[in-house]
């Protein structure tokens, strides 16, 4: 019984915060859920189309008709040209279309799915599910969490079936740069395995630090992020992801897309309607004006991200005895290494209860993980201030 | 009513006449492209081979083609969003638009989008084109009509408002739309992929940056043209066919075209 299910774990993000949740007066920085509201402009849409009798009924599959000629419209402004009517599937948020691509994808031969570790905590349960298996490169942090090519092709085998990353990386804000992404194109090109990337960060980079390649031995910020899905030659086996959770404050709506060469999409189409039948109509009505009409609003949110991000290293610099950490460049998490090693669920746990401060604990996200924390700071600036002041009480056995 | 549709009713009232009156005051060249999906990139293709022309070209802003979008557009202005404050300046500035005078003749192409049936009523009620382009008629907006025939019967009205001298250019692949051309007696262009396309295409590959494919031109002599674009999908062939229709049947303005003549002579420095 359960045989498929009996391996896979709720998330350890979700678990944290079914925890915090039975625990009175708790602050959380756990799961990546922005602190704003979804913009009015979106708002008003998804109403209006409720009024209008619009959203009673299924939409076509792929969604609808409207939408997704706005998606063709955004893509081809960021060098990406995909076809709405074959190659754009509009999903319930990017979860789906991940999991409809993994599904798409793996077969009886080709069962493996590579993952970066660290990288988001659903991934690996998300292949599960597939019928796959997740199998794990390390990125290390001395690496400044750039993808060691040696250990990535050792893991190639001929039942890859794909590569699964996010970039920017979630949890460790991580922008991998064109040349890496390139190589990870060549490779997928020549063992033949699918790419799925998922990038529903990339609205939320900042560029207060210039690129240095890994052989400069300095940290890697590639300022140009580039999406593998803009290369031509890739694009029979690259399926790019993308949800407008982060990017317009829009998590509870459950709405994002996909795209790849109407070869592969014509396949997911066959999971993703067994799946959903179609994304929530009113979600892409809601996704329709978010893309149309609030693009001035990702400005607002990014700048300040960034202003909260500068107020967390802040403190974790205040906190330098116990954390150690690399500056991100982009989402809204930061990764510090706990001083001196500890174990992550542990620790987690235990500021949860002494501190009543939600963190997700970093073996999370992949082995690699183990020894740091992802703190959000999607969260207001409210929760992050009163956030560290408990963490900074907790360090002084004042709690 | 509540104060909200109060507002929005003043305000588009306001908008509607403001941008007749534009129009009627500037009597700028109307191109609309309308139909259920395609009038973006039909939009982009052929708004850019006029300004490669010389044309004075002006589009919508945005996806500005609706019931207070499209006199925005005619305009030139934003949206006020919801402030009342910013709107009161938009009709403002509206009013200062009005009062300008304006050298050249102006090319306006403006997509036109319907969502209910009396949409259409509304919009020719403020433009009147001298071109029509229909895209497509698809399932898109089933929810608010009955069936496609009855988004066809919107469509008719546009074409009806079209003057004798005027042009319309058809989905020649699309039965529907192909059925409206009953309703206009001046020059009608088919493209498409069918044989009786004025402007056809065939001879279609993908290939891995995109589409080749050739084109026919039926004029007193056939004409064949090879093309390539770095997009996928039918429909910017479609767009791709439309932009030559246009470009058969818009000659660059003699004064315009003399006026680049003689930049070009004066350009040649160091001779």
């Amino acid at each position: 019984m359960f045989f498929r299910t009996q391996k896979i774990n709720l998330s350890s993000i979700k678990q944290i915060e079914l925890l915090a949740s039975k625990i009175p007066d708790v602050v959380s920085l756990a799961q990546g859920i922005p602190s704003f509201d979804t913009p009015e402009v979106v708002k008003k849409a998804a109403i209006k189309a409720l009024n209008n009798g619009k959203v009673a009924k299924y939409s076509l599959t792929t969604g609808i008709p409207e939408l997704r000629e706005t998606i063709e419209q955004k893509l081809a402004e960021e060098n990406m040209y995909y076809d709405f009517e074959t190659e754009i599937i509009v999903t319930a948020g990017s979860i789906e279309a991940i999991t409809a691509t993994l599904i798409t994808v793996i077969n009886d031969k080709k069962n493996e799915v590579i993952l970066f570790s660290p990288s988001y905590a659903s991934y690996a349960e998300a292949v599960k599910v597939a019928g796959g298996k997740p199998v794990f490169v390390n990125l290390t942090e001395k690496e400044y969490w750039r993808i060691n090519f040696e250990l990535l092709e050792k893991k190639i085998t001929k039942s890859t079936a794909a590569i699964l990353f996010c970039n920017p990386n979630n949890p460790t804000g991580t922008i991998f740069p064109k040349e890496d992404l390139m190589k990870i194109g060549k490779l997928a090109q020549k063992k033949k395995f699918f790419i799925i990337s998922d990038e529903v960060y990339k609205d939320f980079i900042y560029i207060d630090q210039r690129p240095t390649p890994l052989s400069s031995g300095q940290a890697t910020n590639d300022r140009q992020f580039f999406s593998l899905a803009e290369e031509p030659e890739f694009r029979k086996f690259t399926v790019r992801i993308f949800s407008l959770s982060k990017a317009y404050a829009m998590t509870g709506w459950r709405i994002g897309f996909l795209h790849s060469d109407e070869e592969i999409t014509r396949e997911i189409l066959k999971t993703h309607d067994s799946l959903v039948t179609c994304a929530p109509v009113i979600s892409q009505c809601a996704a329709l004006a978010a893309l149309d009409y609030a693009d001035n609003e990702i400005i607002n949110f990014r700048n300040e991200f960034n202003k909260r991000r500068k107020i967390v290293c802040d403190y974790l610099d205040e906190l330098s005895s116990f954390f150690s950490y690399q500056k991100p460049n982009s989402s809204y998490f930061v990764f510090p290494k706990l001083l001196p090693k500890r174990d992550s669920w542990k620790f987690s746990l235990e500021l949860l209860e002494k501190a009543r401060v939600a963190v997700v604990p970093g073996a999370a996200f992949g082995p690699s993980g183990e020894g740091y924390i992802r703190i959000s700071f999607g969260r207001s600036e409210k929760d992050i201030h009163e956030a560290f002041r408990r963490i900074k009480l907790y360090f002084n056995h004042q709690l | 009513m509540n104060l909200d549709n109060f507002y929005k009713k003043t305000i588009k009232f306001f908008l509607k006449w403001l941008a007749k009156f534009y129009l009627v005051k500037n009597k700028p060249y109307i191109i609309v492209i309308s139909g259920t999906t395609n009038r973006y990139w039909v939009r982009e293709e052929i708004a850019g081979i006029l300004r490669e022309r010389n044309f004075l070209v002006r589009t919508n802003k945005k996806n500005f083609n609706a019931e207070i979008g499209l006199p925005l557009s005619i305009l030139g202005l934003s949206s006020g969003e919801k402030k009342i404050s910013k709107w009161a300046e938009i009709l403002w500035q509206a009013v200062k638009i009005n009062t300008k005078e304006y050298a050249g003749k102006e090319y306006l192409i403006l997509e036109m989008a319907i969502d209910r049936p009396e949409d259409m009523d509304y919009l020719t009620g403020i433009v009147k084109p001298h071109t029509v382009i229909l895209t497509t008629i698809t399932m898109i907006y089933r929810e608010n009509f009955e069936n496609l025939d009855e988004i066809a019967n919107e469509y008719a009205k546009l074409i009806k408002t079209i003057p004798w001298n005027g042009l319309l250019i058809l989905n020649g692949d699309d039965k529907r739309i192909k059925k409206l051309s009953a309703f206009f007696d001046g020059k009608i262009i088919y493209c498409g992929f069918e044989e009786d396309a004025h402007f056809r295409t065939f001879d279609i590959k993908k290939v891995l940056d995109g589409q080749e494919f050739k084109v026919e031109i039926k004029r007193k002599e056939k004409e064949i043209r090879d093309f390539k674009i770095r997009t996928f999908g039918k429909h910017h062939i479609y767009a791709a066919l439309v932009r030559e229709a246009i470009a058969d049947n818009f000659t660059t303005p003699a004064k315009e075209f003399f006026a680049k003549i003689s930049k070009d002579l004066l350009d040649v420095s160091g001779e």
